[in-house]
């Protein structure tokens, strides 16, 4: 398996501010990523860099084997739907079709229309007028139409319905299973598309927490819930990544997976015990303290997890 | 070559600013140079008199009118479309050749068709009233070999001129338009300090081919200008 | 729909067979491509082809090469007897441990067992 993103040790300061703190991981050919954190955590400042449309300030990323930064090769090979995105004065949608696949050797110009109607993106209205969603929509037609061999998408959805939604998850899967690529995508509506990867990535504070396949999600955490006391005793020596006390309930969100005594020890308990859904462990790490790391070298915190077959 | 190629194009994507609305501008400014010549008319100039061709020569509303235009269609050339060509996955390096290329294609058709219409002035004979439209002191009075000159090397100017303050626009956000046109201010200021002793001789000696000098200087600098702040330019 | 309780592909793998276990999908007759139950369920298609091969390892779908996936001869059939193995440990078990919990001996179970088949015939 080749791997078409390697992202080794990035470090990236803005100033005083340090937005990336030695992040590492890698993305596999063909395979879809998924990239969470909490607003702020870096996940838009990686995929800038991985899109070559920034660099880093130390440690290096590679794109299908090279640094993507002002290399034509590889751009061309690159489609990054971002949020924020500003067309030139009085771009009509029109423009924007008639320019992209001149940039894109892949365009494919059935997907761009499809796209476009079920969208209903307006054709004769001037892009610095529309809304949120229709912006999205016209970076969305961008972004798959391209049918790019690495294709990133920063939170697409802002601003879209949920027909329109179900519209792009619909033709991204179809142009994927038809067309393969490698896709990043990051959002925030983690139900409706937690079923689409195959690799999940976490970030917090600029560094990778989580970085496993999805299928070993549920043995990462798993989560307890029932009276403070009784959830308390199970808890123990183990990681709480995030707890929740409302009265005298509580819930937390511990590392690590379940096993059969544990779980009778909850059922004669009276605690519920699940395995964490991604969405949870999005959560949980979203509010946790407990990785805050206490060196820019701390790989060993991540949860890192592959299965026996990828 | 084919990132260059592709960052032309994207210029050239805006069809309608580019090529068309010169000409309306163009065609607004002899509208007025037509019923200027009309009022001339009508309070008792004659037209064909030497009082009437010298005030119509004079007429300089045709370079004002396009220089306002082409500074702005210089500055958003690079101010507003280096976003979305780094979307698209041009170099920086493709952008800023892109652009002066641009440049030199706009430039260059801006020049025949002043070219076209001002020999079609002439050929009529000031299309047949008398009214001096392009036939002005500004493009050259008539002067075919210096209308080209002027208009291309004018047009040029204003357009890369634009672009590396567009330039600095991307790279500092509102500083960076301040910050370099103060610069420029002091370049010149402390230039005329250093040369006024020599002013009078300068004006002597002054060929028209200088200015033609330095317009290409003008252009060479703001191109390599506009590269510079592009280079470490992030869009965030 | 889906849950955290199994991997996807064997949910999906199980879904697959409780359509075929139904009769929605006769013997012989085609099933859904890989690509239209991953954009039907909105999942990822690698993991809908580990769910679809999982069912062709056991020998109740098979491959018809450039038309698509068919269900196999006598898949009911196998599908039965997995359910069967499955029967005991997936009801039967749960059932009694809960009947244990609530302290309804043997004798009142088999009773409500007994009227509840009564019921239904």
């Amino acid at each position: 398996m080749t791997t078409a993103i390697d992202i080794q040790s990035v470090t990236r300061r803005f100033g005083r501010t340090t937005a990336l703190s030695g992040m590492s991981f890698s993305a596999e050919a063909g395979s879809i990523l998924g990239l969470f954190g909490r607003n702020g955590a870096g996940k838009t400042t990686i995929m800038s860099i991985i899109a070559g449309q920034d660099r880093p300030t130390s440690g290096r990323v590679e794109v299908l084997g090279r640094e993507p930064f002002e290399n034509e090769s590889v751009l061309s090979q690159i489609s990054y739907v971002r949020d924020n995105q500003r067309y030139p004065d009085d771009y009509k949608l029109h423009h924007v079709l008639r320019i992209a696949p001149d940039f894109a050797p892949n365009w494919n110009a059935d997907v761009a229309a499809e796209l476009v109607e079920g969208f209903r993106i307006p054709q004769k209205t001037k892009i610095k007028k529309f809304s949120r969603g229709q912006l999205s929509s016209v970076a969305i037609v961008l972004g798959i139409a391209a049918r790019a061999s690495v294709t990133l998408l920063d939170e697409p959805y802002l601003g879209l319905d949920i027909t329109a939604r179900a519209l792009f998850h619909d033709v991204l899967i179809r142009d994927y299973a038809a067309h393969p690529r490698t896709i990043v995508l990051s959002t925030h509506l983690i139900e409706e598309a937690e079923r689409l990867f195959d690799r999940i990535v976490i970030v917090d504070r600029g560094r990778v927490v989580v970085d496993s396949d999805r299928d070993e999600v549920p043995n990462l955490a798993f989560t307890l819930s029932g009276t403070a006391d009784a959830v308390g005793r199970l808890v123990r020596e183990r990681t709480v990544l995030r707890s929740n006390t409302i009265g005298g309930l509580r819930s937390v969100t511990v590392r690590g997976a379940t096993d059969e005594a544990l779980a009778a020890e909850a059922r004669a308990s009276g605690v519920q015990i699940a395995p964490a859904s991604l969405q949870e462990l999005v959560a949980a790490f979203g509010e946790s303290e407990a990785l805050a790391p206490a060196s820019d070298s701390a790989p060993e915190a991540a949860l890192t997890q592959n299965g026996a077959h990828s | 070559m084919n990132a260059l190629a592709s960052a032309v194009k994207l210029h050239l994507n805006k069809r309608e600013a580019t090529l068309l609305v010169p000409l309306y501008i163009t065609a607004t400014v002899a509208l007025i140079s037509v019923l200027i010549s009309l009022l001339f008319w009508r309070s008792g100039s004659q037209p064909g008199s030497a009082v009437w061709i010298e005030s119509s020569q004079y007429n300089p509303g045709m370079l004002y009118a396009l220089i306002g235009f082409l500074a702005y269609l210089g500055v958003q050339s690079v101010s507003t479309t280096f976003p979305f060509a780094l979307t698209l996955g041009s170099t920086r390096r493709a952008f800023t050749g892109g652009t002066l290329l641009w440049a030199v294609i706009t430039s260059a058709y801006l020049a025949a068709v002043f070219t076209l219409l001002t020999l079609i002035e002439l050929a009529t004979d000031h299309w047949f009233v008398g009214f001096y439209v392009f036939d002005v002191n500004v493009l050259g009075a008539g002067d075919i070999a210096r209308l080209i000159p002027i208009v291309f090397l004018g047009t040029l100017t204003v357009l890369t001129l634009g672009g590396v303050f567009g330039a600095s626009w991307v790279r500092f956000a509102s500083r960076g338009p301040v910050v370099l046109g103060a610069g420029i201010a002091v370049i010149v200021i402390v230039a005329l300090i250093v040369l006024i002793p020599v002013a009078a001789s300068i004006a002597a000696a002054f060929q028209l081919w200088w200015l033609a000098v330095a317009s290409i200087a003008i252009v060479l600098l703001s191109s390599i200008g506009t590269w510079l702040f592009l280079r470490p330019a992030i869009v965030r | 729909m889906f849950t955290e309780d199994s991997p996807l592909f064997q949910q999906l793998a199980d879904k697959i067979a409780d359509d075929i276990a139904a009769g929605t999908y006769p013997e012989e007759t085609a099933v859904p491509s890989a690509t239209d139950f991953a954009v039907f369920f909105h999942m990822n298609p690698a993991t809908v082809s580990k769910g679809v091969n999982l069912l062709v390892d056991l020998g109740v779908l098979y491959k018809k090469r450039g038309i698509g996936m068919f269900v196999a001869h006598g898949a009911r059939q196998k599908l039965h007897r997995s359910r069967l193995n499955d029967f005991r440990a997936k009801y039967v078990e749960p059932l009694l441990a809960e009947a244990h919990v609530l302290g309804i001996d043997d004798e009142a179970l088999h009773t409500m067992i007994f009227e509840k088949e009564k019921d239904q015939a």
